[in-house]
C-alpha cells in the first residue's frame, strides 16, 4: 500500500456489509455503533481512530452509524450510542462497552480477549 | 523557578472548568484544560438551559459550545477526549499523564471532573445497559422512536428529560420511589401537562428483565410492597450523578460519597491544588454554581501562583 500522507479515517460499514466486513473479516473486529447528536460519540471518535493507528493490521476498527442502520442494531440488541462490539472469528466476545468509554477500556480488552 | 508546561491545568471541561479555563487564561496564566470527552460536562447532555442568567433559554451543548469558544478566545488551551492516567501533585511541580504516553508538568491544578451517571446498583442494570437501558436521552432518545419507555428519578433531570423524551417516543412512565418530586414545581408542571407522560410513584425497581434486550421490568409498591411487572422498550435512569474521583482516592481528601472536600475558596488539602464544580463537597449543584466556583478557584489558583496566598 502506498504510504499516504493524508490519514485515511475509519472504516465505515452498513447492514448490507456487515457480514463481509465483520462477520467474514479475517482480523478481529471492533464495531463501533454511533448517532448524531450524541456527545459521548463525538469523544470516542478521537480515541478510536489513534487505536486504529496503533493497532493496525492486527485489529480492524469499523464505525456504523445507527441512525441508517435501524434494523441491524435491533437485532444485535443495540439501543444505546456509542456502543462497542467486538467479534473475533465472525464471533461476538467479550463485554460491550457504551456511554463514556474509556481509552484504557477498549484497549484492555483488545489486549486481553482479541489479541489473546 | 524551574520551568513547567502550564502554570495551571484545569482537569475537566465542563462549566467549572470552561470558567477557570477563561479566569486565569484573563489574568495571562498559561493554562490547559483537559478533558475525558468533548467537553462540556453534564451541561452538554441537558437539552434546555433556562436558570442560567443572561441567557433566555438555550440548549445545553451551545450553552457549553459558547464558553468553551470562550476560553480558547483569551489562548486558554483545550484538549478533549484525553484520559487521565496519572498524576503526582506532592511536589510544588505538579504533573499529570495522559493516555500513559505522555507528561504535562504545572504549578497549579484544579480539578472540576464533575460527576457520573448514578446506577441503581441492581445487577441486571449492568447485563441490560445499552440494550435497553440509557443513561443519556439525546444519545438515544431517537432509538426509540414510537415505543413505551419509562425514566426512573424524581429530580429535576428526570422529569425535563422525560418531557424530552416524548418528541420521539409513544409515551414516558414516569416511575419514583416516593411519592413527591424533588424537582423544582416549573419541571414538575411541565412533566404533568403533557399528555404522554405517566406516573407510578412511591415505586422501586426490582428486577430488570428480558432475554436479549430488556423488555420488561419487575416494581415494588413502597407502601404496600406489592410487586408486579411492567412491559417496556426501554428504561432511561436519572437518578442524579456521584463524583468522577476515583482516580484521586487515596491521595486528595475526600467526604465519604467520593466529593472532594473543599472550602469557599476551593482549596484541597494539597498546596496549589483547587476543586471545583459537581466534584466538591457542596449541596446545590446548578451550572451556576458551578461556573461560580470555577471562577473561585481561578482567582485562588492566582493568587496562590503569585505567591501571595497568604501561606508560605
Amino acid at each position: 500500500m502506498i504510504n499516504q500522507e493524508v490519514r485515511v479515517s475509519v472504516k465505515q460499514t452498513n447492514a448490507n456489509d456487515f457480514e463481509k466486513d465483520v462477520i467474514n473479516n479475517s482480523n478481529p473486529v471492533v464495531l463501533d455503533f454511533y448517532s448524531a447528536e450524541c456527545p459521548p460519540c463525538e469523544a470516542l471518535a478521537p480515541k478510536f481512530e489513534s487505536l486504529e493507528e496503533q493497532y493496525r493490521g492486527k485489529i480492524e476498527f469499523i464505525k456504523i452509524f445507527r441512525q441508517e442502520n435501524r434494523e441491524l442494531a435491533q437485532k444485535l440488541g443495540v439501543t444505546s450510542s456509542p456502543t462497542l462490539l467486538f467479534f473475533k472469528n465472525g464471533k461476538e466476545v467479550g463485554q460491550r462497552l457504551n456511554g463514556d468509554i474509556k481509552k484504557s477500556e477498549i484497549k484492555e480488552i483488545i489486549e486481553n480477549t482479541l489479541l489473546n | 523557578m524551574q520551568k513547567t508546561d502550564y502554570d495551571a491545568i484545569i482537569i475537566g471541561a465542563g462549566p467549572a472548568g470552561l470558567t477557570a479555563g477563561i479566569y486565569l487564561a484573563r489574568a495571562r496564566e498559561k493554562t490547559l484544560i483537559i478533558d475525558e470527552g468533548t467537553g462540556g460536562g453534564q451541561l452538554k447532555l441537558t437539552h434546555l438551559i433556562e436558570n442560567y442568567p443572561g441567557v433566555l433559554s438555550l440548549s445545553g451543548k451551545e450553552l457549553a459550545d459558547t464558553m468553551r469558544e470562550q476560553a480558547k478566545a483569551f489562548d486558554c488551551d483545550i484538549r478533549t477526549s484525553v484520559e487521565l492516567t496519572g498524576f503526582d501533585f506532592t511536589q510544588e511541580i505538579k504533573t499529570i499523564e495522559l493516555d500513559e504516553e505522555e507528561t504535562i508538568s504545572a504549578r497549579s491544578i484544579i480539578i472540576a471532573v464533575g460527576g457520573i451517571p448514578r446506577m441503581l446498583g441492581i445487577p441486571s442494570e449492568k447485563k441490560f445497559k445499552g440494550r435497553g437501558i440509557s443513561y443519556c436521552a439525546t444519545c438515544d432518545g431517537d432509538f426509540f422512536k414510537g415505543k413505551d419507555v419509562i425514566t426512573i428519578g424524581g429530580g429535576n433531570s428526570a422529569l425535563e428529560e422525560s418531557v424530552y423524551l416524548t418528541r420521539f417516543v409513544n409515551s414516558v412512565t414516569i416511575i419514583h420511589q416516593f411519592d413527591y418530586f424533588q424537582a423544582y414545581a416549573a419541571a414538575i408542571e411541565d412533566a404533568k401537562k403533557n399528555s404522554k407522560i405517566s406516573f407510578i410513584l412511591n415505586t422501586k425497581i426490582k428486577e430488570f428483565l428480558g432475554e436479549n434486550t430488556l423488555d420488561k421490568v419487575l416494581i415494588e409498591n413502597t407502601v404496600t410492597g406489592e410487586i408486579s411487572e411492567l412491559k417496556t422498550d426501554g428504561v432511561f435512569i436519572f437518578i442524579g450523578y456521584l463524583p468522577n474521583t476515583k482516580i484521586f482516592k487515596g491521595h486528595i481528601d475526600m467526604n465519604e460519597a467520593g466529593e472532594i472536600i473543599a472550602g469557599e475558596n476551593m482549596e484541597t488539602n494539597i498546596k496549589g491544588v483547587f476543586a471545583a464544580g459537581d466534584v466538591r463537597t457542596k449541596k446545590y449543584r446548578q451550572v451556576v454554581t458551578a461556573t461560580s466556583d470555577g471562577c473561585i478557584a481561578a482567582l485562588a489558583a492566582t493568587e496562590y501562583l503569585s505567591g501571595n496566598s497568604g501561606e508560605l
